[in-house]
């Protein structure tokens, strides 16, 4: 789940990360300028899109959060808006901690260049860690990369605090950029990107305003000509290849899931027929632990309870394939003996 | 030698709960040698026949453990993997899905100090068709044979394997290597182990978009197998940065996606199919009547 900027410095404060003085913002506030408005959109960018307005007098305020309001960046327009006190900088850095998939363990990723030209940079330093008792000798490292030594000591307790947030909130990602040098030498979190790992929201009381993204249901192209069924991720993502490979254009990926029922079943049906462009749907089921005639009594279900739905075809496998086959015969509901018969079929009807 | 896959005594964490119990039943009737179970605080009670204790140690005193199957929840699962790692069972394999990344960062770090191997999370196990089911990998679909599949995927791994079933091609393996980010043993440990089993002709490798497990696969291959390698990489047409099911399944850098794989394992030999069905077709086609 990423958090949005607010909300991740809010998690970083009281391990003792400094972060500007700041305050949630709504129309018709007063504050005293000078002060940095900062959209809260949970996307990269933001700066360059102008989602970070400088107001330097109180008359600019009103009509800067107005502006930051309704200012799409991406896709998003904020609910909130962060009003921050406007720093004095002398240079900016970048610093994250992260997951490292390779190295299978948490890893700190630092640059001399931070701030929004950051992804130009491609000579990284990182530095593997395995417990906070590191956090000297690699802080020793960090000033030394950073050409700070009179910060050896502020960017150690940097390092253990951090490491200590990131894995007591279960963080996949906490990344400092910029990490910011002010003219009164002091090292700051200027802005903050955290993503936690939804698989530990069953040991946190976490409230945020982003909500876990979906996995199971993910749209390729909402202007596609075919929606795809499949169950288990391997074979929902095989199901969109070979839908690609036929001539066909998948709108969506789908995995129902292990032991799905009618009840899913149907929800789905209902989710895919809102795609405007659909003219097929391509149903390609191995029932493990899901049931084959769980399946195919879901389709006689959507059939009769979803007006205007486009052919399917089906091809159907595993437990209880024999009365999938039987229940969908009596309904006149035809099946196909491979993905790539019930593909080549479905290609007969769409049209671009 | 024989090697951990064919270990004889194997025992279930997690027995008395809904998958725990239904997974014995099937792991029984294929003829699994499933000699107790664990569940902490119900010890005394019977699951499908098998006796449960209330931890490995307690089954220890009278018996020796080869392999534990744990279908415990992910809440619980690091506890059920650290008993099994402090009781040097040899082979852990882990069913449960959704564990957090960081329990499985703590459980990394306790492995490195052990001799146990891990097979998962986010596994559906292995079969070894005609003599081990460890996990839930349908046995209806195997055929005991030559073949050597392994996989990060379940239902890719079921369809290939009832795919050569069908053509008349058993397997000797069958692994799922799970889904997430952090897992225990991966493509080069099972490769090493189909490599060097006299019993193995051909080994089939499934992978997905997502991390680097591929392509060090590839170079493993290249280096050290000399077997015919057949391969599929799927999430072709995967959207970048977007998780597409499994935790491990989401397109970071251009060298995760299915293109940059195929090309490696290309590279390296093998012989790289488009779909699961060419798969299965060039498998069986090359396979000695």
């Amino acid at each position: 789940m990423k958090l949005l900027e607010y909300e991740a410095k809010a998690i970083l404060e009281p391990y003792n990360i400094p972060v500007p003085t700041s305050l949630l913002i709504k129309p018709g506030d007063t504050l005293p300028t000078p002060l940095v408005l900062k959209s809260q959109v949970p996307i990269g960018g933001r700066g360059k899109a102008g989602g970070i307005i400088l107001v330097n007098t109180p008359d600019e305020l009103q009509p800067a959060i107005t502006k930051l309001l309704k200012l799409e960046i991406k896709g998003f327009t904020p609910k909130t808006l962060l009003a921050e006190e406007k720093l004095h900088i002398k240079k900016e850095f970048y610093f994250s901690i992260l997951i490292d998939r390779q190295l299978a363990g948490i890893k700190l990723v630092a640059h001399k260049n931070g701030g929004i030209e950051v992804e130009d940079n491609t000579d990284f330093m990182s530095w593997p860690i395995e417990d906070k008792s590191q956090a000297e000798q690699i802080g020793q490292s960090l000033a030394e990369y950073y050409e700070l030594p009179d910060q050896t000591f502020v960017l150690q307790d940097l390092i253990e605090n951090l490491y200590d947030c990131f894995v007591q909130n279960d963080a996949t990602l906490i990344e400092i950029n910029p990490l910011i040098l002010t003219e009164e030498n002091n090292l700051i979190a200027g802005d903050c990107k955290m993503t936690l790992d939804d698989a530990a929201a069953f040991r946190h009381d976490w409230h945020f305003e982003e909500t876990p993204a979906e996995v199971n249901f993910v749209t390729i192209d909402p202007k596609g000509n075919t929606a795809t069924i499949a169950n288990g991720a391997g074979l929902a993502m095989a199901t969109v290849d070979a839908a690609y490979e036929a001539g066909l254009k998948p709108a969506n990926f789908l995995d129902i899931g292990g032991g799905a029922n009618e009840a899913t079943l149907l929800k789905a049906f209902e989710r895919i027929v809102e795609y405007t462009h659909l003219q097929a749907i391509v149903i390609n089921i191995f029932a493990g632990i899901t049931r084959a005639d769980e399946v195919a009594n879901a389709i006689v279900a959507a059939k009769q309870q979803i007006a205007d739905l486009p052919p399917l075809f089906i091809r159907l496998a595993g437990t209880n394939y024999e009365a999938a086959e039987k229940i969908l015969t009596e309904n006149n509901i035809a099946l196909f003996p491979d993905l790539e018969s019930a593909l080549r079929a479905a290609k007969e009807v769409v049209h671009d | 030698m024989t090697n951990l896959f064919e270990g004889n005594n194997v025992i279930v964490q997690g027995i008395t709960g809904a998958h725990g119990s239904f997974q014995t039943k099937a792991m029984l009737a294929a003829g699994t040698n499933v000699i107790a179970g664990v569940t902490p605080g119900k010890a005394g009670q019977k699951v499908e026949g098998v006796m449960v204790y209330d931890s490995i140690k307690a089954i220890q005193e009278t018996q020796t453990v080869d392999i534990t199957v744990i279908f415990v929840p992910a809440p619980y699962a690091k506890a059920a993997i650290l008993e099994a790692i402090a009781a040097h069972v040899p082979l852990i394999i882990c069913i449960t899905e959704g564990i957090p990344i960081h329990d499985m960062l703590v459980v990394n770090k306790a492995l490195k100090s052990s001799n146990s191997t891990l097979l998962g999370p986010n596994s559906p196990g292995a079969l070894l068709p005609g003599s081990n089911k460890l996990g839930i990998i349908p046995a209806s679909m195997s055929l005991k044979g030559t073949a050597a599949i392994v996989s990060r995927s379940g239902t890719l791994t079921y369809e290939t394997m009832a795919g050569l079933t069908a053509k008349g091609v058993g397997q000797k393996y069958v692994i799922g290597i799970g889904g997430d980010i952090i897992h225990g043993m991966g493509y080069r440990e099972s490769l090493e182990l189909f490599e060097k089993d006299p019993e193995v002709d051909q080994i089939i490798l499934i992978g997905e978009i997502g991390g680097q497990d591929e392509i060090e696969a590839a170079a493993y291959i290249q280096q050290s197998v000399t077997k015919p390698v057949f391969a599929y990489i799927t999430g072709h047409h995967a959207p970048a940065g977007v998780q597409l099911g499994h935790a491990g399944a989401i397109l970071g850098n251009d060298n995760e996606s299915a293109v940059a794989k195929s090309d490696a394992l290309k590279k390296a030999g093998a012989q790289v199919a488009s779909t699961i069905t060419e798969l299965v077709n060039i498998v069986s086609s090359t396979t000695k009547p």
